[in-house]
């Protein structure tokens, strides 16, 4: 183990990968910013580069995204009362007012430094519960293995809690996706209509390009104006967000970022000392909840707002400008992308669409992750986890180092942005195989989220049935075998009982959930 | 058109090709082993769940028109976003033929028009630079061999 632990570290050291690691986050960070711009989105655009990069590099990339992204979100969600990603909503909830105050650069440093604690945090939690989960996960049978994909697959639950029967929907289609191509035990041709291309099955890349991106640029093609610049404004300025004609402050006049005070970004000792309950709150509870499949950052964030409003004894503040409101859902929305990555790379399930890409993106380089990952590439898999580590460091940096010109950048005109990123998602889907028949599938799952948009009908459970479809179906059919076509073994296996009884607590938890969001 | 309708017509849809799924299912070839799940074993369970919850959606959608449920303003595409569409299909169908740098060109300036550009110099700089840029860093610095077209 110790020199796969330092020759994970040597790779995630080298120059390449270091540099990769830091750009991911410069990438991740402008991307979080921009408005209507996703972290998924970004890892698709950046998804063709990384098919000619080494793995090692490739994933710092990634991780420098998603951890970037996380950071990015709040900046938006705090300068312009228009969270970046879901995750950092409740950043704006005490952020914004902050800037409305003119401590915008006080608001940012609080952001900055709660997510870095939040990130370190989580890499510490990725560095010693993964190596053993995995070393338990090696045990696992197919019956147990089933049953953790089910487990997996029941996330899908927690995003259609507004109708039941559109999220399952989702899923099953995403299962009848699955099945085109060789079946995973006998390999026999299903549902290919004698075409070669279809043999080898619909690439998830392609399907996940198409259905994340297409809809994305078409959505940017509402309500833009000439230039179409997103503004950037505080209260009452052309552009800000409340400032009339200038609809959630995204198609305003040119960015007021010299008018943001931004000197103060270094956060006061006195700041530090009032944000210590609150980060270690976020921190506990994002990497908590980003270990379980389906809770995500969102949520993350606003339950640990909700702990640091009760637990600081300042509740009357928050809302109205407290730091610890700022710091505890940063540090926790920065924390899950650590705790994600925990199920991802032991189990090989995903705990969000994010993790979901970075699946696609690691088999795509012929590394399967799950239980094995940790025998067959232990190095690569240390890799990664030091590499997550310095994607925080970097998210540090760039953001105290360059936060002045960063900011500018939420003013980019989408009039070049999206054209570009329209053919990056073409040269992407392309550059998988070299095959215009991928491009062409691409489009038509375009055409797929765009009419799941219409009928108001989730995604992501067919993007989880898209990752785990396949497992799902090769376990389930090896273990009937080994049985006889006895399911019984479902429920007397102890791991296999545990999973499925955990898929039980899961569906009924967003059942209730969904209950509750509902009630008046 | 209202939810009711969007549930409608989707579920009938959906409900079509849960049927045309199932029948390919069956006709997929049953070599397994005895009392072992076969090759179509899994899509009869996605068949029977498919064809289950789209009828599931069009009763809803049924209901709901019958109790005027529903009627809340939903997505809709805009003219815009129809014209990228088209746009976007005449651009994939011409790159195979056209090659990847001819085909992006008019494809990349009718987008930065459709986002709003209107000084010309900037929409034929775009349209010429951006897929431009991107033919080189693929294919020069990253060796992504891009479709060259039927031409060449």
């Amino acid at each position: 183990m110790t020199g796969d632990l330092l020759q994970g570290l040597l790779q995630a050291i080298q120059p390449a990968s270091l540099a990769a690691t830091g750009v991911g986050c410069l990438l991740g960070i402008v991307a979080g910013m921009i408005p209507g711009m996703t972290i998924s989105a970004a890892m698709i655009i950046v998804l063709p580069l990384t098919f000619v990069l080494d793995p090692n590099v490739s994933i710092g990339l990634f991780l420098g995204l998603y951890a970037g992204g996380m950071l990015g979100g709040s900046f938006s969600a705090i300068l312009l009362n228009i969270p970046g990603t879901p995750s950092s909503a409740a950043t704006a909830l005490d952020g914004y007012p902050l800037v409305a105050r003119g401590q915008a650069g006080r608001a940012l440093g609080m952001a900055v430094s709660a997510s870095f604690c939040g990130g370190l945090f989580s890499a510490l939690c990725l560095f010693l519960i993964a190596p053993r989960l995995a070393d338990l996960a090696l045990q696992f049978r197919s019956a147990d293995l089933f049953s953790l994909v089910f487990l997996g697959l029941t996330i899908i639950c927690s995003f259609a809690s507004r109708s039941w029967i559109k999220g399952l929907l989702s899923a099953v289609i995403g299962l009848a996706i699955v099945t085109v191509g060789q079946d995973p035990v006998m390999g026999t041709a299903r549902f290919t209509f004698r075409d070669p291309n279809l043999l080898s099955g619909v690439h998830f890349l392609t399907a996940l390009i198409g259905l994340f991106a297409i809809p994305q640029l078409i959505e940017n093609l509402h309500g833009n104006s000439p230039g179409g610049a997103i503004g950037l404004g505080v209260p009452g300025r052309p552009g800000s967000p409340d400032s009339p004609g200038s609809p959630g402050g995204r198609n305003g006049t040119a960015p007021a970022a010299g008018a943001i005070e931004l000197r103060k970004l270094l956060p006061a000792f006195a700041d530090l000392r009032r944000i210590r309950l609150p980060v270690g709150i976020g921190s506990a509870v994002g990497t908590f909840l980003g270990i379980l499949p389906g809770a995500g950052g969102p949520i993350a964030a606003f339950i640990s707002y909700d702990y640091a409003k009760k637990a600081t004894g300042r509740g009357d503040r928050f809302g109205q400008g407290a730091v610890e409101g700022v710091a505890a859902p940063e540090a926790a929305n920065n924390a899950v992308t650590g705790g994600a990555l925990i199920p991802m790379m032991t189990l090989g399930i995903p705990g969000d669409p994010v993790t979901a890409i970075l699946i696609g993106a690691l088999l795509a380089h012929g590394l399967a992750p799950g239980p094995l990952l940790f025998v067959e590439r232990a190095d690569f898999a240390y890799g990664l986890m030091f590499s997550f580590f310095w994607a925080n460091v970097f998210n540090l940096l760039i953001a105290l180092a360059g936060l002045r010109l960063l900011v500018k950048v939420v003013a980019a005109p989408r009039t070049l942005l999206m054209p570009a990123v329209a053919i990056l998602c073409v040269v992407g889907a392309w550059s998988l195989r070299n095959s215009i028949f991928d491009v062409y599938v691409m489009f038509g799952f375009g055409l797929l989220g765009l009419a799941m948009k219409w009928l108001d009908m989730p995604v992501v459970p067919l993007l989880l049935a898209l990752v785990l479809g396949r497992q799902l179906e090769e376990n389930l059919r090896i273990a009937l075998t080994g049985s006889q076509g006895d399911i019984t073994m479902f429920f007397t296996s102890p791991f296999s009982a545990l999973f499925l009884g955990l898929s039980v607590v899961s569906v009924v938890w967003s059942v209730v959930g969904a209950r509750r969001q509902r009630a008046p | 058109m209202s939810g009711g309708h969007r549930n409608l017509a989707a579920g009938a849809v959906l409900l079509a090709v849960g049927i045309g799924y199932g029948l390919a299912t069956a006709l997929l070839p049953d070599r397994t082993l005895p009392d072992t799940p076969g090759p179509a074993f899994f899509p009869w369970l996605i068949a029977i769940g498919l064809i289950g919850l789209s009828a599931a959606l069009t009763v809803r959608g049924l209901t709901a028109i019958r109790q005027r449920d529903g009627d809340v303003a939903g997505y809709r595409l805009p003219r815009r976003g129809w014209l990228a569409l088209v746009g976007f299909a005449a651009y994939l169908l011409l790159l195979p033929y056209a090659g990847f740098v001819l085909a992006s060109v008019p494809f990349c300036g009718g987008l930065v028009a459709l986002y709003g550009e209107r000084r010309p110099v900037i929409v034929l700089a775009a349209a010429i630079l951006i897929p431009l840029m991107l033919f080189v860093v693929f294919s020069t610095g990253f060796q992504v061999l891009l479709p060259r077209g039927a031409w060449l």
